[in-house]
Parts: C-alpha cells; sequence; structure tokens
C-alpha cells in the first residue's frame, strides 16, 4: 500500500518528465501510465530504502527510448506507407500538435534523444548532475557533454544566445 | 581565450560548482560582458524550460493515475490505457499556453537586468552576479521561516555567513537556492532549478542536496531561530545587527 501511495506523490513530477520527453501532453500521459503499469508489476525489482523516484524516472526513460526506436524502425521499413499515412492525418493530429506545441515543446523535439532526456532530468526535474548520470547509467562526462551541448542547440534554436 | 569554460558556465548556472569556482565564475563575468550574457542566457534558459513544465505538475492529478493507485480502484475503476487512447478525441492542452506565458515573463524578466513592463522573473543578473528581484527579493526581504503565509516562495533558513553577512536559503517554484545580502539587495549564491509544484510532496525544508551543501559551506555557528530571523529582518539584514 505504502508503495502505491508513494508513487501517487510522485505522479505530478512524472507526468511533468514525461511532457519533457514527449512531443504532446497526452502522449506525455500515455507514456506516464505505461510507466506506473511496468512499475506496478516488476514493484518486486524496486529494493526498499532506495529512491523510487530516480527508479521510476528510469523505467519511463526507457519505455520511452524503446518506444521512440520502435517509430525509427517503422518509419525506414515502411517509408512510403508512413508518408501516405502522414498526408492522410494532416486534418487532425498533424494539424492539432502543430498548433499546440511551443517554442519550447518545438526546441526540445528537435534535440537528440540523448540530450534531450538529459536536459529533461536536470533542467526540468531538477536533478542532480550526479543523480541524473545514474538515472541514465551514464558517467559523469558523458552527461555533461551532452548536457552542454543541448543547452547550446537550446539557446540556438529559441534565439537567446545573444 | 576565457579562463572559464562553456561546461564551468553550465555548471554555474545548474548550481553545480562549488564556492572556488563560483568565484571564479563571478570574477570572470564581471570583466567580460559577453561571458556576463552567456551565462545570463543559460540562467533564462533553465527558468523558462522549468517554468514552461511546472504547469503539468501543478494540476490536480488526473483520475486515470488515482484509479491505477488508489486502493478502491484497484478492481474495476482501472481504465487501460488502449481505453483512454480511444476515448481520446483531439482535446487542446490549456495549461501549455498558461505555460508558455510564464516562461515568457519569467525570460522577460530576467532579460538582461532590463525592465520591462509587469512582474520581474525571480532572477536577473547585475553587477556581473545573479541577484534576486521582483517577489524573490521581496520574499527574501520580508518573509519570516515562521510565516510563509500564501507566498509563492518559501524560505527555508536564515543564518549568518562566515563574512558576518546574513544568508535565507528559499525554495520556490521556478527557482530554489541560497541568497545572501549584498548592498540593497540579495546576491544569489546558487541557484537550482524549483519544486516546480506547490503541492510537491518533497517539504521545502527538506530541501535539495545541493542547496544543503552551500548551507554548510557558508554557515557560520547555527541558523537564526523564529526570533533572530525576526530581528534581523527587522534591522534590514543588516551585518551589523
Amino acid at each position: 500500500m505504502a508503495f502505491e501511495s508513494e508513487l501517487l506523490a510522485l505522479v505530478p513530477r512524472l507526468r511533468r518528465f514525461a511532457a519533457s520527453l514527449s512531443r504532446n501532453a497526452a502522449d506525455g500521459d500515455d507514456l506516464c501510465q505505461a510507466a506506473i503499469e511496468r512499475a506496478l508489476k516488476s514493484r518486486a525489482q524496486w529494493q526498499e530504502g532506495t529512491r523510487l523516484d530516480s527508479w521510476m524516472y528510469r523505467i519511463m526513460r526507457n519505455l520511452w527510448t524503446d518506444e521512440a526506436r520502435a517509430r525509427q524502425r517503422a518509419a525506414k521499413t515502411f517509408a512510403p506507407e508512413e508518408e501516405g499515412a502522414h498526408v492522410g492525418h494532416a486534418g487532425d493530429r498533424d494539424i492539432e500538435a502543430a498548433v499546440e506545441l511551443s517554442d519550447v515543446a518545438r526546441a526540445m523535439a528537435k534535440l537528440p534523444d540523448e540530450q534531450r532526456e538529459v536536459i529533461a532530468l536536470v533542467l526540468v526535474e531538477g536533478l542532480a548532475y550526479k543523480e541524473a548520470a545514474e538515472v541514465l547509467d551514464i558517467p559523469m562526462g558523458t552527461l555533461t557533454s551532452r548536457l552542454v551541448r543541448g543547452r547550446g542547440a537550446l539557446l540556438e534554436l529559441l534565439g537567446e544566445a545573444a | 581565450m576565457s579562463a572559464v569554460s562553456e561546461d564551468m558556465l553550465v555548471a554555474y548556472a545548474d548550481g553545480e560548482l562549488d564556492e572556488v569556482n563560483r568565484r571564479r565564475v563571478e570574477r570572470a563575468i564581471a570583466d567580460d560582458d559577453a561571458l556576463a550574457e552567456r551565462l545570463a542566457a543559460h540562467v533564462a534558459l533553465r527558468e523558462r524550460l522549468s517554468g514552461h513544465f511546472a504547469p503539468v505538475a501543478q494540476e490536480a492529478v488526473p483520475d486515470r493515475f488515482r484509479a491505477l493507485l488508489e486502493p478502491q480502484g484497484a478492481a474495476d475503476n482501472v481504465v487501460s490505457l488502449s481505453d483512454v487512447r480511444e476515448k481520446r478525441s483531439g482535446r487542446l492542452w490549456t495549461s501549455w499556453g498558461m505555460g508558455a506565458a510564464i516562461a515568457a515573463s519569467l525570460v522577460l524578466g530576467l532579460g538582461l537586468g532590463r525592465s520591462m513592463n509587469g512582474e520581474a522573473g525571480p532572477v536577473g543578473v547585475s553587477g556581473g552576479k545573479m541577484v534576486a528581484q521582483g517577489s524573490l527579493a521581496k520574499a527574501l526581504d520580508t518573509q519570516l521561516a515562521s510565516a510563509q503565509g500564501g507566498s509563492d516562495v518559501r524560505i527555508g533558513l536564515s543564518f549568518r555567513a562566515k563574512d558576518g553577512g546574513w544568508c535565507r536559503s528559499f525554495e520556490g517554484a521556478a527557482v530554489a537556492g541560497v541568497a545572501c545580502r549584498d548592498g540593497g539587495g540579495w546576491r544569489l549564491e546558487q541557484a537550482v532549478p524549483g519544486s516546480g509544484a506547490a503541492g510537491d510532496y518533497r517539504q521545502a525544508s527538506s530541501g535539495d542536496a545541493r542547496v544543503s551543501a552551500t548551507v554548510e559551506a557558508l554557515i557560520a555557528g547555527d541558523p537564526a531561530d523564529a526570533a533572530g530571523e525576526k530581528a534581523a529582518r527587522d534591522a534590514g539584514w543588516s551585518n551589523l545587527n
């Protein structure tokens, strides 16, 4: 029971993280729900006394990575169909997304995934470098170089580089 | 050509530098306007991003998550992901617009110390230093940890630094950190992304480990108690008090 209520308390932060990884809020909530379902199923793997938030960030990030890879594979394999589908959907979802996306979301969407997840954890979620490196299971040097490149790209995209 | 690398500027903006390196950055930006602007841009970027996504964490938890995680929802109220996907019909999500508006006001407020119409953001750059402004400056000036009221900034500890001046730790939705009295204003010793959420389960007092480390590095003796804090405020945070 404690596990569920701790998870519930984390939902606001998990939704925020999911929104910063996804292209819109609805996709973010789907990702968030998938992560919670995964966590409930594999709760035996969570070690009490360790941080539940880090564990949840890791689950969510891994689901997001898997999904992104699947999308890329599909795009390569079915390129003609994808293009067709694109045209067919132009009336609803794509236009909606274009209207909905703010400058910030658009800029985030242009970042390579490996930079985007670092930006999301450090700048949006406010994790310390060390915590973010642990969630992503990468060395500190890798984290900081991705962060610096991601920040530089965002400044350029958002026109704040003075 | 500069003694301070982009990595260091970024680490400064993210509150990851120790005191020695923070001073190095501050000395470098004092004589280098381009570097100071680059730092201000990095600070503004972090505020813009955290401000943009903060409204998501401030919304009430949607029913679909409650249904998954609340005891009575376990049996038949569970809404599966595919149900939700089917039901969804092109809803627009108004908070994005709101987030963008908040982010815009933060960025405008930051705008390298220029004053614009309307609310200033919590952090500005003045004389080569990050300083508190707007509602954050006001909270640091007047708010007591023992009486936070409905303010959107929470004050953590008030304490004397080793140089005798007053410093205060704080946490807001956009930014948290430690500020020290400097002239008539507040110099930010550290600024890290804030909690983002008013209803966050984390208590402001438990704080961020980086903020605690900064307090530890600066503090002389013990933090002020409620009476000491009030006396210091009433004396305008003068270090003679």
